[in-house]
């Protein structure tokens, strides 16, 4: 077969045969579109090309109904049984309103004017819930959960109580700080790390968690030096920190041996399983543990694609990002990307 | 070719945007400074950093975040902007400067950042875990401002940036993470398009997709719109936890502590699952009813397993068909046989030697002596002559033989047959489980035949059952069981008493609380660090302290810390069995102890020897103070030791490591 004919029969094929054709011996192929398989399988080596070719041969003689070849002939459905519904496909979906444009994507872009900052339901609910319960916070970044956070501080320190606010990372802790001391003034933060106290008196103290684990050790050993009996609310920034692979089991410990008396407040982004963790928090803790989730984002996010000439489109068919409900790329996007691909297989690029 | 194709105006090649990682190219990833000065030109063109700065201010999407593969190419990127045509309007620069002037104050070492007239003239800074963090600061500080148009950042430091900005650029979506190269998840793209919009400043946020070498569509649209992953709990017995808590609880309290983990409430939960299939299983097994005995499915296994024995014992005989076996009682020497033709004396009977098939050997007419299969006699006869038997061919003594001949000769063509009755229901050996008899009740056993019948099928349920019963055991008894693993090594190394009580030792190694704590404890045991000075104790622990395998060169060997390294690593080989030995590198060694043995070196001369970004060597030494710090918490059992590690600490925190707490 010649290069012209062997393209244009490997173009007559659906796209699952040709994986099919390139398995084992195209690197990568589950990662390729159509072109670039096509491309990639002509410029295999002469003898996997002759396989190939009979292979081809062998799916070209084949009936075109089995487009599957690779899975046993379905037995017939009874007659009577109802037709069973088509299986609701994600990507493929027939959409029903038009596309975007790229104008419309690009609308309402702007500053809004300033107005006087009005918490959110979500946010008023979680500081009033904190004084009788321990509350996780799962919402999207971005969307508020330092107001809770300072808010909560500020009532816990009316309430004569002190308050540890731990993160992950002593870049953040050092950002806290100075976030912190803006508002409460400098001599009402203390920070701790492995070998510094600065103004550990504070009523609220800024550390990693690895820091706070270490304090309740030497708490429950009983040789303190720190006073945990006024402690009313730890933050754990970050929570998703739970499940990092090294350090996640200091979150762990800490949430565990958390004195009874103090309520925690675990600020994190989203995750799938909010609700096991407040679970976990309600099972082992003395105190309930009300869990605030949502996945509304205060700033509404929109996707766009950007191609090298400079050219923009819309990312997603529809304007807004929508959760959960599969996507559907936008026609021009695809266009865009599969140009792309096309052209990164020139012949300076292949390999 | 590839800004032809492109329509690209710009000059430098764009492949600059992207550090080659192509696992392709083996030689890239290990030495990845040499190659990148050769564009490799089968790199696929990604947009110029420029120009999608210029994309993005014509459409107003900035400030925007770039979130880059690697540090290297945010370097470049931002080295793109030098020497261009449009920099941003002199008020703009000035409020650069001031923001920049008033950072200084509080942190010296910005002042002469390279970067500086980059961001002041363009607008735009790199932000990566390579800056110090005081330079980072200062970035972030800015795009809280307002001031940057873009900063250029490492997908890997998500979680650390804390700035939004309107617009978050993504360019990839797989990213390399520990020399494999792994897709985003969708926490983690949510994590970056997270940046996008800022509450108060934005109507909307947005997400711009661009194209690179290691971008696909599929996983970022779906991290766009899916439901984030669950998270899992990640959780670690160790040794500083081990004795934490066995300081101060007893062990019987330990199992009540351990049960209230992250890790157990999920085990659990995955042991409920399995139990209520356990209860299924149960209660089909329960269908069975009552039978004779209590326990019916064992016993009816050891009794046909005990068939099953005795059968191999007499395996000749079980594999006949049942006709056959009923004949051979008859197939004696001297009895008469009908073949397919004519009749036959048998002479002997024996076993084939491979299939132990039984087999006949027949003297027929005119003597000829023949050897058969016990299946070619058609008919047994009711003749038996007189032949007395030899071990050897013939097989009967030369006397018979003749007799035998004789009378065969004088056989009437017709003889009366031997009528043989078969025994049909012989699945079981009736003699064998007569013998069972006494061993076993079910021979004579009234629910026997349900047995029979029921016992496959059930002896799986009570198979499965037996899986899931060990399997949830497992679950619930698993982080003790780790817990008590790392009781016995501690026990083994004089840690803790057999009663599991703190010993001496045990009470202060508990306060060393950081990775490879047995391997520092067992030093400090050993006396290896015994008048050592302050500077070789810091390099021993940086290099313990430093688990990352980034390339690196320090120019700064000597040979004391050289033979210390040496011992070091020795006691960690000897320890790999109960602690994952640290890399101990000598080149990250080499530059904490510089730090510390010259105090007057000023930090860039510190930093121009080595190829370690800046950042890294803070990061280094500021987990090296922390190691120090747990050293120094010993000031009550090693007041030497500590006194040292008091001076280490002191003697680093200066310069940039004095500028944040």
């Amino acid at each position: 077969m010649t290069n012209d004919e062997l393209t244009q029969h490997l173009a007559g094929l659906p796209v699952s045969l040709l994986h099919r054709l390139a398995k084992n011996r195209v690197h990568r192929h589950f990662r390729m579109g159509k072109t670039r398989l096509i491309q990639s399988l002509l410029a295999l080596s002469p003898g996997q090309r002759a396989e190939i070719e009979t292979t081809l041969t062998s799916f070209l003689q084949e009936p075109p109904r089995s487009s599957k070849p690779d899975r046993p002939a379905k037995p017939n459905p009874q007659p009577d049984a109802p037709p069973r519904p088509a299986p609701p496909s994600r990507h493929h979906h027939v959409p029903t309103e038009p596309a975007i444009g790229t104008k419309a994507l690009l609308e309402g872009l702007g500053v809004p004017p300033p107005r006087p900052f009005k918490p959110d339901d979500w946010q008023r609910d979680a500081i009033d819930r904190l004084t009788t319960t321990d509350v996780i916070l799962s919402v999207p970044t971005g969307s508020g959960k330092t107001y809770v956070a300072i808010e909560a501080m500020r009532r816990a320190i009316e309430a004569e109580r002190t308050v540890i606010y731990t993160s992950p990372l002593k870049a953040l802790s050092n950002t806290k700080l100075t976030e912190f001391s803006q508002l409460f003034g400098a001599d009402q933060v203390g920070i701790l790390t492995g070998d510094r106290r600065d103004n550990p008196q504070a009523p609220i103290l800024i550390m990693t968690t690895e820091i706070l684990r270490n304090l309740l050790y030497d708490a429950a050993s009983g040789e303190i030096d720190m006073r945990l009996d006024t402690l009313g609310l730890i933050i754990l920034d970050e929570s998703q920190f739970l499940a990092d692979a090294e350090r996640g089991v200091v979150w762990e410990e800490t949430i565990i041996f958390a004195p009874a008396q103090s309520r925690l407040l675990l600020l994190s982004a989203s995750i799938g399983n909010p609700d096991e963790i407040a679970a976990w928090i309600n099972s082992i803790r003395s105190t309930s543990c009300h869990l605030i989730h949502h996945r509304n984002r205060s700033v509404p996010l929109r996707a766009a694609y950007l191609d090298p000439s400079g050219k923009l489109a819309p990312f997603f068919r529809a304007r807004d990002i929508a959760h959960g409900k599969g996507f559907v790329l936008h026609p021009e996007t695809k266009r865009l990307f599969a140009n792309y691909e096309d052209r990164t297989l020139g012949p300076r690029y292949r390999r | 070719m590839s800004y032809l194709l492109t329509g690209h105006r710009s000059v430098i090649p764009t492949q600059l945007l992207h550090e080659s990682k192509s696992p392709s190219i083996g030689g890239l990833l290990c030495a990845p400074d040499k190659f990148l000065l050769h564009f490799p030109p089968f790199m696929p063109p990604a947009i110029h950093p420029v120009d999608l700065l210029h994309v993005l201010r014509h459409q107003r999407l900035t400030p925007a975040i770039v979130f880059l593969t690697s540090r290297r190419a945010c370097d470049e990127a931002i080295a793109c902007f030098e020497h261009r045509q449009n920099p941003i309007p002199p008020t703009r620069s000035a409020a650069i400067t001031d923001v920049l002037d008033k950072m200084t104050a509080e942190y010296p070492s910005i002042a002469n950042h390279p970067l500086i007239p980059t961001v002041q003239h363009y607008g735009v800074a790199a932000h990566h875990a390579g800056h110090l963090p005081s330079w980072k600061i200062a970035v972030e500080e800015l795009m809280r401002q307002g001031c940057l148009d873009a900063v250029f950042a490492t997908t890997t430091l998500a979680a650390g940036v804390d700035f939004p900005a309107r617009t978050v650029v993504i360019t990839q979506s797989s990213v390399r993470k520990d020399r494999d190269i792994t897709e985003l998840t969708v926490n983690e793209i949510q994590q970056l398009a997270g940046r996008g919009g800022r509450r108060g400043k934005d109507y909307v946020g947005f997400v711009v997709v661009t194209p690179s070498p290691y971008i696909d569509l599929g996983p970022i649209a779906n991290g766009l719109t899916n439901h984030p992953e669950p998270i899992d709990s990640q959780f670690v017995v160790s040794y500083p936890m081990v004795l934490n808590l066995l300081k101060a609880h007893s062990i019987d309290h330990i199992q009540p502590i351990l049960e209230k983990s992250f890790a157990q409430f999920q085990l659990n939960q995955r042991a409920d699952a399995y139990e209520t299939k356990l209860d299924d299983v149960e209660t089909q097994l329960e269908t069975y009813g009552q039978r004779e005995c209590a326990d019916w499915i064992a016993q009816w296994q050891s009794f046909s397993l005990a068939k099953k024995r005795r059968s191999h014992h007499r395996r000749k005989t079980q594999h006949d068909p049942p006709e056959i076996s009923a004949q051979l009682a008859f197939l004696t020497p001297g009895r008469a046989v009908e073949l397919s033709k004519d009749h036959a004396i048998v002479l002997r009977q024996y076993r084939s030697r491979g299939q132990g098939a039984p087999m006949l050997t027949v003297m027929r007419n005119g003597g000829r002596i023949i050897e058969y299969p016990a299946s070619a006699v058609t008919a047994v006869i009711d003749e038996v002559i007189d032949v007395t038997e030899s071990h050897r061919f013939p097989w009967c003594t030369p006397q018979s033989l003749n007799h035998a001949i004789e009378t065969l000769e004088q056989f009437p063509a017709r003889l009366r047959r031997l009528p043989i009755r078969v025994n049909q229901d012989g699945a079981d050996n009736p003699v064998l489980t007569e013998t069972l008899k006494d061993e076993f009740p079910c021979p004579t056993c009234p629910s026997r035949p349900a047995c029979q019948k029921d016992h496959p099928q059930a002896l799986k349920l009570r198979q499965e059952e037996h899986r899931l019963t060990k399997t949830i055991h497992a679950m619930r008894t698993e982080l003790w069981h780790r817990f008590q693993q790392h009781v016995e090594v501690l026990q083994k190394f004089g840690y803790l008493t057999p009663a599991c009580q703190l010993t001496s030792e045990g009470d202060w190694a508990r306060l060393i609380r950081i990775n490879h704590s047995l391997l520092i404890t067992e030093l400090i045991r050993m006396g290896a660090f015994e008048g050592i000075t302050a500077s070789l104790l810091a390099g021993v622990l940086a290099s313990i302290a430093h688990d990352d395998d980034r390339p690196a060169s320090f120019p700064g060997r000597h040979p004391a810390l050289t033979s210390t390294l040496g011992q070091v690593r020795k006691v960690a080989h000897s320890l790999s069995a109960y602690e994952e030995p640290p890399l101990l590198r000598w080149d990250v060694a080499a530059i904490a102890d510089r730090w510390i043995a010259e105090p007057a070196l000023p930090w860039n001369e510190l930093i121009r020897p080595t190829t370690m970004a800046e950042g890294d060597v803070y990061r280094l030494l500021a987990r090296t103070l922390e190691y120090l710090s747990q050293v120094h918490g010993l000031k009550a059992t090693h007041p030497g030791l500590a006194g040292v590690a008091r001076d280490a600490m002191d003697l680093m925190r200066r310069d940039v490591l004095q500028e944040l707490p």
